[in-house]
């Protein structure tokens, strides 16, 4: 084990990255000027530093040249910093005195045109991290027990089936459901595609077997209220929206698969104005009987339209610019499904999106039958006019080359999947960030599709992305193993990066336990005077108490007032003495 | 070493704004990774430090990166009531007057700092973020010029 | 956690298979990974950049590699394919057989040596056969596990390595070995192949050297590539200044035999068309499709950026044929403009074409011998589209990734863990 008051002797990697980044920064050079800074034991440059080749590199110079402290130029530490922090473990060094430098999120890519200018910014970033490798503390690493038990948020399809998967696989669940009834979206529809059954054929088995089974307990009418805790040992109230009841419980793995909204299009299309447009979702609500009716005055419906993307993929318009995944495939199912019953079906579109298996077949069979495809510009959407309870079509068919005009009776506008009014809430509740869609942001959006930044909580289903159902069962399951992995071992990591209060120096002026958003700050009453004190367990790290505290008693571990300011000292002040950690 | 002490205290002429850009772990930083895979070019005069939360930052870091001869600094977060801890940057953003107040007294202009937020999805408000502080500090000049 | 522990097969060690590996792995379980080449890793491993943010993949795939190389649960079985299967959920018996790589696998350091000295050169498969590789060889830097194999087609049995290996890990008279696993659960995850272009004779694949495919793209615009990430024209080696993408070729195409769309090849070609860009901000790049299908979380944002930002210009047309200029090497795309119903005419000096993507390689063989039903694309067919995605319609076999269609990594990943989520369920019941 390395001892924090060892004289600290500093092994700096700098990575190629291939041609990402050493085909920007001249990485040898930045190699070459961390070599001849203070406490710095080795330098070297390698082509990858993730690699097999990279981490064997690294054990062996730590144990050989005996570094106990590890600096690498790389990637971002969002991605890597645990694969190093596992790697310089394994050599003996403690993860906390290990710090990386993003020279290719942060420099190369972003900088590619002024390679001379880059390789400087290089140098400054390997400096400063170098004098904060100097100043890091060894610090304890922490597990917890995991409470085996999920509880899962939203009773759609994707909570249904990771409920079910958890259960069946030993572990208890708690499902809450905000509304009165299991099913989410998924019940409402009348024929799913690809296959032909309607959702309540689908949902109706899996609500049967969730009320079956004796390790789930279910929720209705119910949503969390309050939220603590952290992997592993999550405090959760719920309440009951109809009694106001509340109830806590202790969970140690939580899934959001609080699903979407259909967005009603008021303002497009002369959504609103009249009763014969409706959204799809709307269209499946009405009355499936051998012919369509008109809402509007009962009479049948002989010509219909579908508008797709309303209100998805629209440039520049915050929470719009996602496609919606499901609506060209819903469209194609629809159109195809209700062609038998009306004289005319047209469906206008930008791109015909039936990408999934079986999907692209009923397009085409929706074709076979009929239903007439138009596609209209981008920046040319169809216009729509009511008078007198008639609905007028004007668009330009971008194919043809022509301007079109019809007049459906019915026309439906297959509206995007927007997040629920609630959502907001929800990613308050569990500090889960929003991409630009509206919807929740995943670890990472290729390789951890199904986790989030909040350790511990999972998203599942259309609450991740817009996407169909059977989309969503599989990203259900997927979290489900996400959730049991954690429970199946017993045991998490917990992060040591937490504060302490200092109690000589804490002049019981109660600034922090305010100050703290976590409650995590008590006074110590036994103390005399009364001091500070930290739970560590509640505490997530962010630093409100020590940035509040009048006298500069709380110290953050791994991110101290010397450790944030060394690095600011080494850029700007890079005099041999103030590079950080040298004695002058 | 003493090439590298040189190549950032560059005469006046050669003058390039210095730039400390402190920020929070969960949106800005993540923002500027974006920036960085969609390859989104911006100057390179800032020097990015990492930190927990914009809640993390007493006005003690702003003052001390600019009494260390920063020319200009950016604190950039989470949009307010996106913070990754609930409520970090509404208090950074509370003390952020008092601190413009406190530079004004030291004598240092205080458009030199900037409080911006940028979500992780933000790749290009975080670039012009940067773009803007080198831009508004360069029409300042160099803060030595400043410091009474 | 029960003392004798229950053990899962994956065959496929692509992304969705290694995703299944970790997720099984970490819940207590046993898993053994086979994979049919030397490596893991799978097509990922070969692509340069990812969509949509475009990271690059060996950066985000390696780290997973190593994960996999040491995970205490998990026995790689690289260089090997399934014999047989029988059985029932829950205890399974499988004979693996274990093609000689003709290095020892534990007396393998990776050095190098013995290819350094090798004298048989042979285009690697790993760079679509443009760039080399000796006869002993890996296939990529960070091939996991990091040991070499030689190829005995092309080894002239000359014993240079023999000599040159200081470890003796050499041993050219190695033969195949067979090993026997009792597996209660077995996981399906052998990706995909991509349809041969040269079906299309009218697009110049094969005949023209600067039109080549998206795979071959990858590879050129790869650092670790064959042109060291250069992205030039095979025939001359100069940069090219105008580029064309060609959609849907092996793909949505009923004659042809693949009536389903790919799924990925609109959002990799946007990519290498960004990526063209980023190389050369002047170039002029455009992409021919039949609709631009950028469907999942950030593809859609990621296409306008590619138009708005990077200026990549896109035309709606099927392309009807690529001809190539006199002694320029340079093509003339003829595409027939949808939008505006012209013929149009586009000199291009480099083709990339987007093939589809299809069944892996001996997939009805495998098929076979679990007993599992393929759909009549060749893909395995999934039991139920809601109640059962990455279950097949053998009970305790269960599939995901690419081998039941075409999907893009994260749809992969999660898969991945969803079919490690059911494999489980069987495992914790015992059986075995
Ligand atoms: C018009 C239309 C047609 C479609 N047709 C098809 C089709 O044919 N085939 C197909 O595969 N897909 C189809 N889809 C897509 C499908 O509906 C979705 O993929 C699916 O509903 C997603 O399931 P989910 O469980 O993730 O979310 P949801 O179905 O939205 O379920 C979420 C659940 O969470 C609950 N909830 C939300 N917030 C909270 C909270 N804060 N607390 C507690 N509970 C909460 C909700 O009440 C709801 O019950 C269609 C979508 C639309 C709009
Ligand atoms: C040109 C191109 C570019 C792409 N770019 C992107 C991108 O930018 N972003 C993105 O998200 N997706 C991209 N994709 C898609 C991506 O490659 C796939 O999503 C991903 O590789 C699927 O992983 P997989 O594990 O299912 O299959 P694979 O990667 O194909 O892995 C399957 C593995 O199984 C092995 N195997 C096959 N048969 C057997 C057998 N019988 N026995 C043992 N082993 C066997 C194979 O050798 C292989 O290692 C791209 C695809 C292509 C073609
Ligand atoms: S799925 Fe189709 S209709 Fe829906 S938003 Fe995407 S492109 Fe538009
Ligand atoms: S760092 Fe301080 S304010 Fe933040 S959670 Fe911990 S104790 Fe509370
Ligand atoms: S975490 Fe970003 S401002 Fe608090």
């Amino acid at each position: 084990m390395s001892d924090a008051k060892e004289e600290p002797r500093i092994g700096v990697f700098v990575c190629h990255c291939g041609h990402n980044i050493a085909g920007t920064v001249n990485v040898a050079a930045v190699a070459e000027m961390a070599r001849h800074l203070p406490h710095v034991a080795f330098a070297t440059d390698e082509m990858f530093m993730c690699s097999d080749a990279g981490q064997t590199l690294i054990k062996e110079k730590i144990k050989e040249l005996n570094l106990n402290r590890v600096v690498v130029a790389s990637c971002s530490p969002r991605m890597h910093e645990p694969t190093f922090r596992r790697v310089v473990e394994e050599a003996d060094v403690n993860r906390y005195l290990f710090d990386q430098v993003n020279l290719r999120e942060h420099v190369s890519w972003c900088h590619s045109r002024e390679p001379e200018k880059a390789t400087e910014k290089a140098k400054d970033l390997v400096r400063m991290s170098v004098a904060r490798a100097a100043k890091l503390e060894y610090l304890p690493i922490k597990s917890v027990d995991v409470i085996p038990k999920t509880l899962v948020v939203g009773g759609g399809i994707a909570g249904l089936r990771a409920s079910l998967d958890i259960a069946e696989r030993g572990f208890d669940v708690i499902l809450v459901e905000k509304d009165s009834q299991l099913g989410g979206n998924v019940a409402k529809w009348t024929h799913l595609f690809p296959s032909d059954e309607s959702g309540a054929q689908v949902i109706g088995p899996l609500i049967h077997d969730v009320k079956k089974h004796k390790r789930i307990k279910i929720l209705v009418n119910s949503k969390v209220s309050e939220f603590d805790g952290y992997i592993g040992n999550f405090g959760v109230t719920i309440k009951n929206q109809s009694t106001g009841k509340a109830h806590r419980y202790e969970v140690g793995t939580v899934i959001v698969s609080t699903g979407f909204e259909p967005f009603k299009p008021v303002g497009y299309y002369g959504y609103g104005t009249s009763p014969d447009i409706v959204t799809l979702a709307e269209l499946q609500e009405m009355e499936p009987g051998k012919q369509l009716l008109k809402s509007s005055d009962g009479k049948p419906v002989k010509k219909i339209v579908f508008i797709g993307c309303v209100g998805s993929r629209e440039p520049g318009k915050k929470g719009h610019e996602h496609c919606s995944r499901h609506c060209c495939s819903a469209t194609a199912k629809a159109a195809g499904d209700l062609r038998d019953r009306v004289d005319e079906a047209l469906v206008l579109y930008q791109d015909i999106r039936t990408y999934g298996k079986g999907h692209e077949e009923f397009h085409r069979l929706a074709r076979q039958k009929h239903v007439i495809y138009s596609k209209f510009p981008q920046d040319g959407h169809p216009e729509v006019e009511v008078k007198n309870g008639k609905i007028k079509l004007r668009w330009f068919d971008v194919l043809g080359g022509v301007e079109l005009q019809f007049e459906p009776d019915l026309l439906v506008l297959a509206s995007a999947m927007i997040p629920p009014v609630d959502m907001d809430e929800t990613a308050k509740m569990f500090s889960l960030t929003r991409s630009g869609d509206g919807f929740f942001n995943p670890e990472h959006i290729k390789l951890a599709p199904l986790t989030t930044h909040t350790a511990g909580v999972m998203i599942a289903g259309a609450a991740q992305a817009a996407k169909n159902a059977s989309e969503s069962v599989i990203d259900a399951s997927g979290a489900a193993a996400k959730a049991v992995g954690l429970m199946a071992q017993g045991k998490v990591e917990i992060e040591s990066t937490v504060s302490h209060v200092l109690p000589d120096i804490c002049s019981s002026c109660h600034t922090c336990v305010t100050a703290c958003p976590y409650g995590a700050i008590a006074m110590d009453e036994e103390h005399d005077p009364p001091v500070a004190i930290v739970t560590e367990a509640k505490c997530k790290g962010c630093g409100t108490c020590a940035a509040a505290c009048p006298s500069s008693a709380i110290v953050m571990y791994h991110s101290t007032d010397e450790q944030i300011l060394t690095m600011v000292e080494a850029y700007l002040c890079a005099t041999p003495g103030l590079q950080g950690g040298g004695s002058v | 070493m003493n090439t590298e002490v040189s190549t950032s205290m560059k005469t006046e002429k050669e003058w390039e704004p210095r730039i400390i850009a402190y920020c929070c772990n969960w949106c800005s930083y993540a923002g500027a990774d974006l920036a960085g895979t969609s390859r989104i070019q911006y100057p390179t005069n800032a020097r990015i430090v990492r930190v927990n939360c914009t809640g993390r930052l007493s006005p003690e870091f702003v003052l001390a990166a600019l009494n260390m001869g920063a020319d200009g600094v950016l604190v950039s977060g989470c949009h307010p009531g996106d913070c990754h801890y609930t409520s970090g940057n509404l208090k950074a953003r509370a003390r952020w007057a008092l601190m413009e107040t406190a530079i004004e007294q030291a004598g240092v202009d205080p458009r030199r700092v900037r409080l911006q937020w940028a979500s992780a999805s933000e790749a290009q408000i975080f670039a012009d973020g940067v773009k803007a502080i080198v831009e508004q500090v360069r029409e300042l000049g160099p803060i030595r010029s400043e410091w009474k | 956690m029960t003392e004798k522990k229950q053990a899962a097969l994956i065959v496929g060690g692509g992304v969705a298979g290694m995703q299944a590996a970790l997720d099984i792995a970490s819940q207590g379980f046993k898993v053994y990974l086979v994979e049919r080449t030397p490596s893991i890793g799978g097509r990922m491993a070969q692509i340069d950049k990812t969509f949509p943010t475009l990271d690059c993949s060996a950066c985000i795939l390696t780290p997973k590699l190593s994960e996999v190389a040491h995970h205490k649960n998990i026995t790689l079985l690289t260089y090997s394919e399934v014999g047989t299967v029988t059985g029932k959920s829950g205890d399974f018996r499988v004979r693996v057989r274990r093609k000689a790589r003709f290095v020892k696998e534990d007396l393998c350091a990776g050095c190098g040596d013995c290819a350094a000295e090798c004298p048989v050169e042979i285009p690697n498969e790993f760079d679509m056969n443009l760039g080399f590789r000796k006869a002993i060889y890996v296939g990529f830097p960070q091939a996991t596990p990091n040991v070499y194999t030689v190829d005995k087609e092309n080894c002239i049995d000359c014993g240079r390595c023999l000599k040159v290996c200081q470890r003796n890990a050499i041993d050219l008279e190695m033969k195949d070995k067979t090993m026997d696993l009792h597996v209660g659960a077995i996981i399906v995850a052998t990706g995909f192949e991509l349809f041969d272009v040269s079906q299309y004779p009218r697009l110049g694949y094969g005949h023209y050297a600067n039109v080549i495919h998206a795979m071959e793209f990858e590879r050129i615009i790869n650092a670790a590539g064959p042109t060291h990430g250069h992205l030039v024209r095979l025939s001359d080696g100069k940069k090219p200044h105008s580029i064309g993408f060609i959609q849907c070729v092996g793909a949505r195409d009923v004659q042809k035999g693949v009536p389903y769309c790919s799924r990925v090849c609109c959002m990799y070609s946007i990519k290498n068309a960004v990526m063209a860009l980023e190389h050369y901000p002047d170039a002029e790049v455009w992409v021919y499709y039949a609709d631009i299908r950028a469907f999942g979380k950030g593809f859609e944002e990621f296409y306008e950026m590619a138009k708005k930002r990077f200026g990549v210009k896109f035309v709606r047309g099927r392309v009807a044929e690529v001809m190539e200029g006199k002694n320029t090497g340079n093509l003339v795309v003829k595409v027939e403009d949808t939008e505006s119903s012209k013929v149009r005419l586009i000199e291009h000096d480099m083709v990339v074409i987007s093939p589809g993507v299809i069944p892996s390689e001996g997939m009805h063989t495998m098929a076979t011998k679990m007993g599992i039903e393929q759909t009549d694309d060749g893909y395995v067919q999934i039991d139920h589209s809601f109640f059962g995605p990455i279950l097949t319609k053998v009970p305790g076999v269960f599939v995901c990734g690419c081998a039941d269609g075409p999907k893009d990594i994260p749809d992969s990943v999660s898969a991945g863990s969803a079919a490690a989520m059911k494999a489980t369920i069987i495992l914790s019941k015992g059986g075995v």
